[in-house]
């Protein structure tokens, strides 16, 4: 294939490339001739959440499989590779370059993957959910215990610059670094990306689709899901060797339920169906958790109900969303949506003005005033114990909701009359 | 039958019982179907021929009694390892893969047979041998214009094709079809019976159906099965005229 | 010896209070095949709830309200919510029902803030019932005995002897068939849904003052539960209340015991010392451990005997 089709395959490829190294420019400090530590951060966090995300969906998308204890395979990455930098760092004739360092907690996670994976896919569905449960609060669990290998409360921490670069970088500056997650990151997903197109890749989806149909074409599928497990395991574990780089400390809430949890959020609301849909929900949550947890502590409750949200109303996430209109679009027809679109967005608004005047009043009341804090929304303060701002949020969320309903109502039908036009052209999602 | 017969046998099925708790669903069957044999399992409703299916393809233990595939005891085996001593099945409940494409559903049906494993090093899209085959089956059930199509969105008759599809890709020699034309029309029906002649070609074939019109054009030997007793096993024009059967199941001729 | 029949007791208390929890989730789960992750939720809010009215009614009204509001939510959420994503299976419904228990978690803080409340044992009950070897048995934990004693007994009552016990009794084991046979199985959903949160409810009033009573009790409590529930196995409360005893007793007497592996080798002439290799492991005592214990037993129950103790069906 010729250099320029191979280009215009793998666009998307590119265009991630191109927007990770070029997006902390426009934050970039041009007086100073520093790039902003707060940009760097949070991307370097979006594009973690975005590998462990993805490895996570190896298994819930792929596979089948609901894990709620996904983070110990990150977190034992983590701990393996922070381990590996301090015996380099100890002595004199181990030497790894750093820019293979994350593999060592690649090397970690398929331990734990080899391990944790053979104990869980002993069973199916909600037994296996069940046990990655179990298994992850005992790892938590045991990481307090055991000082040794995880540190205690304090964790364990370690130094990047161990001077074994092959390409001759320091990696003091979070630049330097960055460039490297950036790299690994995409070296990680395309690796992912391939998988998927491999045999095991494809047999995993269909234990996921019918798991009875995949014995009777030969396969044990308990075999095919452990596998599967392993290399998720591989995946989350680079993502928690990349996670020690950057961060130069690991403690236990690498491991932790939460950890695993964001990691189950980020590929539900990106969208667990297709590939790239736990990337969008990498940045969809990290930019929450970073961007909103500023302006209120709330925002585990806005992620919450946005997470409610997509399993009642949009299963296939984000991405599943804007795929559905896929057909529209082929049809050339998507402006018919413009005016239907535009007609929800006034009700939608207000209504999310309402409740999120409403929670944010509640948050104050009960969380803010305690802490001294001052309560304005959008340059609007207000005092949690008057009575006024409750009234008008409230008549907010109720008049909204109604014409919301309304405006839904006759989205709905819009839309179906688009779709089946679609289908009448032989359209198909 | 003499033993040389039955050890040569493809499916031989030796005082099988099965109950379910204290029900007993099949009594003392036994059964010898020699390779190459086109072989129809009739009889009424809940007379145990899909409990018998799931015996012979490792889905539920036996009670007592034995069955051989191709010589092998099945007794124990997963269903997976029944299925690598040359035996495949499909399902009354069409049972594909819902959210994969058509070409991928045969693919995958083709996978183990040709040593792919668990290979994860290996990328499918440059296997052309494979591709290539897949793409000749589907050419085969008639179901290569919707080769891209999720499964799950294939009309009923389609879906049983690629059900049946499905069952032949590994090249089993030994293959099990679970009433596959329930549900369908008239000339669905002729087609899919041309079909199973031609994939059974060669090969031993064990059928429950019952569209007689089908039993009776296909079946080389017939049995049937009524509250899990085999009440006959003979040619198709023997079985039309056995007064049992006509009790049981068939009915008398319109005078 | 003293030790023993105190930590007995209050390991049955323990225990008690675990069924009241597991029992409804038992239910539900054999039921309706959907791990309720909001189970531990309703706890929590049957806590504060009771909390709340006790503020203004007292405590006695609250052993009424609370249960009865938890009821009524879990009722609003198997209806609106639980129904809606049954039909895209098991996992969307885990899913949802987790994101419900993460919701409620954010809102009990929003609405009674991030610390513990002074939720209190009633005056009334706040009494030592009996001394035994020196340490006193205050009466609540014989009352908290009593409500969950008269709870099994209830439902052991209504399910055994009513029309409405038996077809749920049914449909623990054969949900499909129930179904087939012509009863409303989405209203006896719903209404199971309802009595079993209603029940987590009510161990959340009477275990909410024994206990702590703060935002994090959910996720705290709701791990434990789980293991009971498979500990016991699906479709047998009788099950689901041995286990809840084991588990009651062996977190109780966990925390009393303080020996280690260290000390068992120490029987057999074996002398641990920090340079020992393992010691690590081997020098952790039993307390501590404590933790662990319910999750190695969960793992270990799924692995070797899904059904549990008496389940009569598989997970």
């Amino acid at each position: 294939m010729s250099p320029l089709a191979l280009l215009r395959r793998h666009w998307v490829w590119l265009a991630i490339l191109f927007v990770m190294l070029a997006m902390p420019f426009a934050f970039y400090d041009w007086s100073r001739g520093r790039h902003s530590g707060f940009a760097l951060t949070l991307m370097s966090e979006m594009a973690l959440m975005a590998v462990f995300a993805l490895s996570y969906n190896m298994l819930m998308g792929q596979a089948g499989l609901l894990s709620f204890g996904h983070a110990i395979l990150f977190g034992i990455g983590a701990y393996f590779t922070a381990h590996t930098l301090n015996w380099i760092k100890a002595s004199d004739i181990l030497w790894i370059p750093t820019e293979l360092i994350p593999l060592a907690g690649g090397v970690g996670g398929v331990v734990c993957g080899i391990i944790a994976g053979y104990v869980a896919t002993q069973q199916r569905a909600t037994a296996f959910a069940m046990i990655t449960l179990g298994l992850g609060e005992l790892m938590t669990a045991a990481a307090l215990m055991f000082i040794t290998f995880f540190g205690g409360e304090g964790g364990i921490t370690t130094d990047r610059v161990i001077g074994s670069s092959i390409f001759g970088v320091a990696y003091t500056s979070a630049w330097q670094v960055y460039c490297l997650l950036v790299v690994w990151s995409l070296i990680a997903a395309i690796l992912m990306h391939l998988q998927t197109q491999t045999p095991l890749g494809r047999i995993a989806n269909a234990t996921r689709d019918n798991y009875e149909r995949t014995q009777f074409v030969g396969y044990d599928p308990r075999v095919v899901r452990y596998w599967q497990f392993i290399l998720s395991g591989f995946f989350a574990g680079i993502a928690g060797g990349l996670y020690t780089l950057v961060y130069e400390i690991v403690t236990f809430d690498t491991l932790a339920a939460v950890k695993s949890a964001n990691g189950l959020l980020a590929a539900y609301i990106g969208g667990a169906g297709g590939f790239f849909g736990p990337v969008l929900g990498a940045v969809v949550v990290v930019g929450l958790q970073s961007g909103i947890s500023l302006y209120t502590s709330a925002w585990l409750l806005y992620l919450g109900i946005l997470f409610i949200v997509m399993v009642l109303y949009a299963p296939g996430g984000l991405i599943g969303v804007i795929g559905q209109h896929a057909p529209i679009a082929r049809m050339g027809r998507m402006r018919e949506l413009l005016m239907p679109y535009a007609r929800a967005l006034p009700p939608a608004v207000i209504t999310t003005a309402g409740f999120v005047t409403l929670i944010e009043l509640a948050t104050h009341r009960t969380i803010g005033a305690a802490q001294g804090k001052k309560l304005a929304l959008l340059g609007i303060p207000m005092d949690s114990a008057d009575m006024m701002p409750w009234v008008v949020a409230v008549g907010l969320a109720v008049a909204g909701t109604l014409w919301l309903r309304v405006e839904a109502r006759r989205f709905r039908l819009r839309w179906n009359a688009l779709i089946e036009d679609a289908k009448a052209l032989g359209i198909v999602s | 039958m003499s033993d040389q017969g039955k050890a040569g046998a493809a499916i031989q099925l030796t005082n099988v019982r099965k109950s379910f708790g204290r029900t007993e669903i099949i009594r003392d069957v036994n059964l010898t179907i020699p390779r190459g044999q086109r072989h129809a399992i009739i009889g009424p409703n809940g007379a145990g021929k899909t409990t018998l299916f799931n015996l012979i393809s490792g889905r539920f233990p036996l009670t007592s009694g034995s069955i051989t595939v191709n010589g092998r005891d099945i007794a124990g085996l997963a269903p997976q390892q029944i299925n690598h001593l040359g035996l495949s099945r499909s399902f009354q409940i069409t049972s594909i893969f819902p959210r994969m494409s058509v070409f991928e559903n045969i693919r995958c049906g083709l996978l183990w047979s040709r040593d792919y494993r668990y290979s994860f090093w290996r990328l499918l899209g440059s296997q052309r041998a494979l591709n290539e085959a897949a793409d000749q089956l589907l050419e085969r059930l008639n179901l290569h214009n919707r080769r891209n199509r999720p499964a799950g969105l294939l009309s009923y008759a389609e879906q049983r094709a690629l059900e049946i599809g499905i069952t032949i890709a590994g090249g089993a020699d030994v293959i099990l079809l679970d009433e596959p034309t329930a549900g369908m029309s008239h000339s669905e029906t002729d087609y899919a019976q041309q079909l199973i002649r031609s994939i059974s070609d060669g090969k031993t074939l064990l059928m429950v159906e019952h569209d007689m019109g089908v039993v009776f054009g296909l079946a080389d030997i017939i049995t049937v099965l009524v509250y899990g007793e085999v009440i006959a096993s003979d040619t198709p024009a023997n079985i039309r005229a056995n007064r049992a059967v006509q009790a049981a199941y068939l009915g008398e001729e319109a005078a | 010896m003293e030790v023993f029949v105190v930590s007995l007791l209050n390991g049955l208390v323990y225990g008690m209070l675990l069924f009241m929890l597991a029992s409804g989730l038992t239910l539900i789960l054999s039921m309706m095949g959907v791990l309720n992750f909001a189970h531990a939720s309703a706890y929590m809010l049957g806590a504060y709830f009771a909390y709340t009215v006790s503020l203004y009614v007292g405590f006695w009204p609250a052993l009424i309200i609370a249960p009865l509001l938890c009821g009524l939510i879990g009722a609003g959420l198997e209806m609106y919510g639980l129904r809606q994503v049954h039909r895209h299976g098991h996992i969307p419904e885990l899913l949802f029902t987790f994101g419900v228990a993460l919701i409620i978690e954010k809102v009990v803080q929003m609405t009674w803030g991030l610390i513990p409340v002074p939720y209190r044992i009633p005056s009334g009950l706040d009494f030592p019932l009996f001394t035994i070897y020196g340490t006193q048995f205050p009466a609540y934990r014989a009352f908290m005995l009593l409500i969950s004693a008269l709870m099994f007994v209830a439902i052991w009552l209504g399910l055994t002897r009513t029309r409405i016990g038996l077809i749920i009794q049914a449909a623990l084991t054969h949900p499909d068939m129930v179904g087939a046979l012509g009863h409303n199985v989405p209203r006896v959903f719903t209404m199971v849904f309802a009595a079993g949160t209603a029940l987590a409810g009510l161990a959340g009033v009477i275990g909410g003052n024994y206990r702590v009573t703060e935002p994090g009790m959910a996720f705290s409590m709701g791990p434990i539960v789980f293991v009971v529930v498979v500990f016991g196995g699906l479709g047998s409360l009788t099950g689901c209340f041995i286990a809840s005893i084991m588990m009651g007793l062996i977190q109780t007497f966990a925390v009393v015991l303080d020996y280690s592996f260290a000390d068992l080798l120490e029987v057999f002439g074996v002398i641990v010392t920090k340079a020992t290799p393992g010691a690590e492991f081997l020098l952790v005592s039993l307390p501590r451990i404590g933790a662990l214990l319910p999750f190695i037993l969960l793992v270990l129950i799924l692995v070797l005997r899904p059904r549990g103790l008496m389940g009569t069906r598989d997970t």
